[in-house]
């Protein structure tokens, strides 16, 4: 079972936070080579795993570092806001270890500069998330 | 919001009895004007979207009566 493990200096603080690769998804590679184009190199944020989230998340301007365009509008609900309209882009989510999750993402702002992801859900759905407090390590299976 | 899919979305609003009547739950690709096809996953018809325009915007939605928000209880959302 592909699995990963982070420790992080104060899990209780800082949140389950992970470094992610945000590439595009396979079937778009698959068209940038038929075309002979290039594929976009993956980009690495911070994300933070939350079980809070319904969907995973992005920061609204990294969808076009990848040359994505959206392929659906979703509606949000947030703590401060119901009912946002958010375009949806198809991305793959590479975790440590070579964990690899394709999905759709929801672009929307995030305040702050530490956290570029959310990572809902959706994600979750497919695993297993292991949140040890007293070791401040956490682990997702898929 | 949503300017890059509005004629999608109002495609979708305009033939939206009709295909609830006949794909309720499935998923609607949706061009301009047409709707392109319907599927069983999401990633389906995202996959014949891209296999047919290329990397330009199309939409896929889910053909349902009424759309369930997805939510956040985090307050790092800007919006």
């Amino acid at each position: 079972m592909p699995s990963f493990t982070t420790q992080v200096p104060n899990l209780q603080g800082i949140g389950p936070l992970v470094e992610v690769r945000l590439a595009v998804g396979s079937i778009i590679e698959e068209v940038l080579r038929k075309d002979e184009q290039l594929v976009p190199t993956p980009i690495l944020v911070n994300a933070m795993i939350d079980t809070g989230a319904t969907g995973t998340v992005v920061r609204e301007d990294i969808p076009a570092q990848l040359g994505l365009d959206p392929t659906g509008v979703t509606l949000i609900n947030t703590p401060s806001s119901t009912d946002v309209e958010c375009y949806e882009y198809l991305v793959r989510l590479l975790f440590p270890n070579r964990v690899v999750v394709e999905t759709t993402v929801i672009g929307a702002p995030l305040k702050g500069q530490h956290i570029q992801s959310l990572i809902g859900r959706d994600v979750l759905r497919h695993g297993v998330f292991i949140y040890i407090g007293y070791t401040n390590t956490f682990t997702l299976s898929f | 919001m949503a300017d890059l899919l509005k004629k999608e979305l109002q495609t979708y609003e305009a033939r939206k009895a009709e295909l609830i009547g006949k794909y309720r739950g499935k998923f609607a690709l949706i061009k301009d004007a047409d709707v392109l096809g319907v599927f069983d996953t999401k990633l389906d018809a995202i996959r014949q979207g891209y296999e047919r325009f290329g990397r330009v915007p199309f939409l896929v939605k889910q053909i349902v009566e009424i759309e369930t928000p997805q939510h956040f209880t985090s307050n790092l959302l800007g919006v």
